[in-house]
């Protein structure tokens, strides 16, 4: 590479920079370049936060407003969507800080109290963005090494996240419209010296030619960046697009490796009912206008149908399955509901923000309280001896190991 | 242009202040400071580590004559990213419960199959590259073709 003449800066201020200051020489960074990978991390930002405040309804609904049955796999798509574009967004955003790391050696560091302030406002976007996206990848990996709860504070920093994009576009918009117009392969040179100060950037001193770049160029970067973020996606996704697992070599969930070919979050271990789902005296007590109690024969020996269903996790992963059970409405008839009842289901499972969970509208007549799991009597771990499955509805929110309902 | 930065800079900084509201009242005391340490962190490691670690091979590189730099730029460039997010599932391998089907793959093996199918491409790339350039008798052909 030609050590490219570096223009003796002064900057608007008339300092010179100490002789030891980092120069930037690589002719492969260009507001080209990262204008065009800042937007592929804008809109990825922008999916996962509309996909990850979907999910976050799910769980916190409006009883007016109650998520709909179908389509059945709504909720497999989105937070499949949303775990997906996380994974890939991290090396598009290590790549983005890349391009403009010479930013970080502007000289002097701060020019006044506007530099300051919108330097302060990159930081937050930087950390809250690498932050975002790490402690959601370890959330897949079920790894908790932070003291906070994690749903929330991730909803929160996705405030910050996409608020610090917004205002970045805002306050850089003039440079992504130069980035965005120019070309690839033409375009000035990003180094710690801003372009407007240095006289030899391809827009100050005319038609000049293009920076040469004898080994990669700007068209070579995004093709090997595109290809390594494809590998990613292809080797990661696999956990929810079943017919990916195959090549899954990064891929966190193996499906079939799971119990009845379905993995499991909480083990009936951890969620301490062994010996309380397999007691000959469990019941399950139906409470409505008219209340009544089934035993695990009679239960059993209810009508039964058989739904596919996925189960979909928030962590991403999901599998589509064959459940076998009794319609929800049913039960809720027999207590003297409707279809347009609240219906409330209780796990044996002490201690757990997850051991109830509310069916409204649409749901309740499209769930089901599952006794068998892909043609087999449901297995411990999935919630034996009965559970709830409903179409469009977060894994965990299908309460498992069921031994109460509340109709009203 | 200004009217939709004001309205970007205005919606933006509603989003952000919320969020931080948001954080700062729900987090007690002590999550809230070691959020702080990550989010600190975060920059620190990646400003002062993983950046730094880039441009000193990007620097390292250039002793590499121009045409096969390009191909191992783009090996070490793909490489790179992947190995990004494969070390925390090596990390993670065999801590989790059998039924949750979890992290069962050989990762480190599954990675070593990804890092040499990436240096395979590149050196079929490269080596294509170089058999095209000493090929002079095609050149001849495509010239008497215009």
């Amino acid at each position: 590479m030609q050590p490219s003449p570096a223009p003796e800066a002064t900057g608007s201020t008339g300092v010179i920079r100490p002789r030891w200051w980092p120069r930037f020489r690589s002719p492969l960074r260009s507001t080209a370049v990262t204008a065009r990978l800042g937007r592929a991390v804008g809109i990825c930002f922008g999916v996962c936060f509309v996909t990850g405040m979907l999910s976050h309804y799910q769980y916190h609904p409006w009883s007016w407003l109650p998520e709909p049955a179908h389509p059945v796999q709504a909720y497999r798509v989105t937070q499949g969507l949303h775990v997906a574009t996380g994974v890939a967004t991290i090396p598009l955003l290590l790549v983005k800080l890349w391009s403009v790391y010479p930013n970080l050696f502007r000289w002097p560091p701060i020019r006044s109290v506007k530099h300051g302030l919108e330097r302060l406002s990159v930081f937050v976007l930087v950390s809250s963005a690498l932050v975002q996206l790490t402690t959601g990848f370890l959330n897949t990996l079920n790894w908790y090494p932070w003291p906070w709860s994690f749903p929330s504070t991730h909803r929160y920093l996705g405030y910050v996240v996409i608020g610090s994009i917004l205002l970045h576009i805002g306050l850089k918009l003039p440079d992504i419209k130069y980035g965005l117009q120019a070309r690839l392969a033409d375009a000035d040179v990003l180094t710690e010296v801003p372009w407007n100060e240095n006289p030899l950037a391809h827009s100050n001193a005319g038609d000049v030619p293009p920076p040469e770049m004898p080994a990669m160029d700007r068209r070579g970067l995004f093709v090997a960046v595109g290809s390594g973020i494809a590998a990613i996606v292809l080797t990661t996704v696999g956990q929810t697009v079943t017919p990916l697992s195959r090549v899954g070599l990064l891929a966190t969930r193996q499906a079939s490796k799971g119990p009845q070919g379905v993995p499991v979050n909480k083990t009936a271990r951890s969620a301490h009912v062994l010996t309380l789902a397999r007691a000959d005296d469990w019941r399950l007590e139906v409470n409505g206008p008219t209340p009544f109690t089934l035993t695990i024969a009679e239960l059993e020996s209810m009508r039964s149908v058989t739904r596919h269903f996925p189960l979909s996790c928030v962590e991403g992963w999901s599998v589509g399955a064959e459940w076998r059970g009794i319609p929800v409405l049913d039960l809720v008839h027999r207590a003297g509901g409707a279809e347009s009842s609240r219906v409330e289901v209780f796990s044996l499972q002490p201690n757990s923000p997850y051991n109830h969970s509310m069916l409204l509208g649409p749901q309740v007549g499209a769930a089901l309280l599952a006794t068998h799991l892909n043609g087999e009597r449901l297995d411990l771990d999935h919630g034996y001896p009965v559970r709830l499955i409903a179409p469009n509805r977060p894994g965990v929110l299908n309460t498992k190991w069921l031994h109460r309902m509340e109709v009203t | 242009m200004r009217r939709y930065r004001i309205a970007l800079g205005v919606a933006g900084g509603l989003l952000l202040t919320f969020g931080v509201f948001r954080l700062v009242t729900e987090l007690d005391a002590d999550d809230l400071f070691v959020l702080g340490v990550w989010l600190a962190a975060a920059v620190v490691i990646h400003d002062g580590v993983i950046a730094p670690m880039t441009v000193g091979a990007g620097v390292a590189l250039t002793a590499v004559p121009p045409r096969a730099r390009r191909y191992l730029q783009g090996a070490l460039l793909v490489g790179a990213l992947i190995t990004v997010i494969a070390i925390p599932l090596i990390g993670r391998e065999d801590t989790q419960p059998e039924s949750k089907a979890i992290l069962l793959r050989n990762y480190p093996a599954n990675l070593s199959l990804l890092l040499g199918m990436t240096a395979a491409v590149a050196l079929v790339l490269y080596a294509l590259r170089v058999l095209r350039e000493h090929r002079p008798a095609d050149v001849r052909l495509d010239d008497e073709s215009e």
